[in-house]
């Protein structure tokens, strides 16, 4: 018998974190981070765009936090996180020859991942801070992770 | 200290799914509230059997001794 508690995420940290956390979600589905002259060339002709809100999102406010933004890629593909006016994450996604509702599942396929990883880094340090020891840990066949811990 | 474990579940989305297991009375929703402030917010809390239980009683006895 047992207790059974179901959260939802709420995404809370400062630039330099969501940085980490989106650089090592991303690659997951084989998006890398781009740089320099690549990471600049936007608005291109016959870009479709589509933008992502992360409702569940508050990017902290701090040193060299505003106006930054992620560029990731794939094939052609951009996705730029940035921090909207409200304090949220957002992700706009462009590509030429795809269509406003691919880009939206692909961004959104993008965002799971990333608020996954956030939860999950989260989770795993709260747990050792308090002592919780990881007795074992599997990555289902559908991306869900198992983690189980104790208290010795 | 009794033997606390907790099975945490983060699905493909993030959405957490924890499941307390010899954990009894008010430790339980001390637990909840600890994994709602680090992942959000607290969408179902089913309380079974076991929370309903008294947490484990400690006793201890404590001899005095007379020297004289």
């Amino acid at each position: 018998m047992s207790t059974v508690i179901v959260l939802t995420p709420i995404i809370i940290a400062n630039w330099p974190a969501i940085t980490a956390i989106v650089g090592a979600a991303v690659g997951t589905l084989g998006f890398s981070t781009a740089q320099g002259i690549e990471a600049e060339r936007s608005q291109a002709s016959g870009m479709t765009r589509e933008e992502i809100e992360i409702d569940n999102s508050e990017i902290l406010e701090n040193a060299g936090g505003r106006g930054e933004t992620i560029v990731v890629e794939r094939e052609g593909l951009k996705a730029v996180f940035s921090r909207d006016g409200r304090g949220a994450l957002r992700v706009c996604m462009e590509g030429k020859g795809h269509s406003k509702a691919e880009l939206r599942k692909i961004g959104q396929e993008l965002v799971d991942r990333v608020t996954q990883q956030y939860v999950y880094h989260r989770v795993m340090t709260e747990m050792k801070q308090r002592n919780m020891h990881v007795v074992s840990e599997e990555v289902a066949e559908d991306r869900t992770v198992k983690i189980r811990v104790r208290n010795w | 200290m009794a033997r606390e474990e907790l099975e945490i579940e983060i699905s493909p989305s993030g959405k957490v799914t924890a499941r307390t297991i010899g954990i009894k009375g008010p430790r339980c929703l001390e637990l909840a509230e600890f994994l709602a402030r680090i992942v959000g917010r607290e969408e179902s809390r089913q309380l079974t059997s076991e929370y309903y239980e008294a947490a484990e009683q400690v006793q201890e006895h404590v001899d005095v001794k007379q020297r004289w």
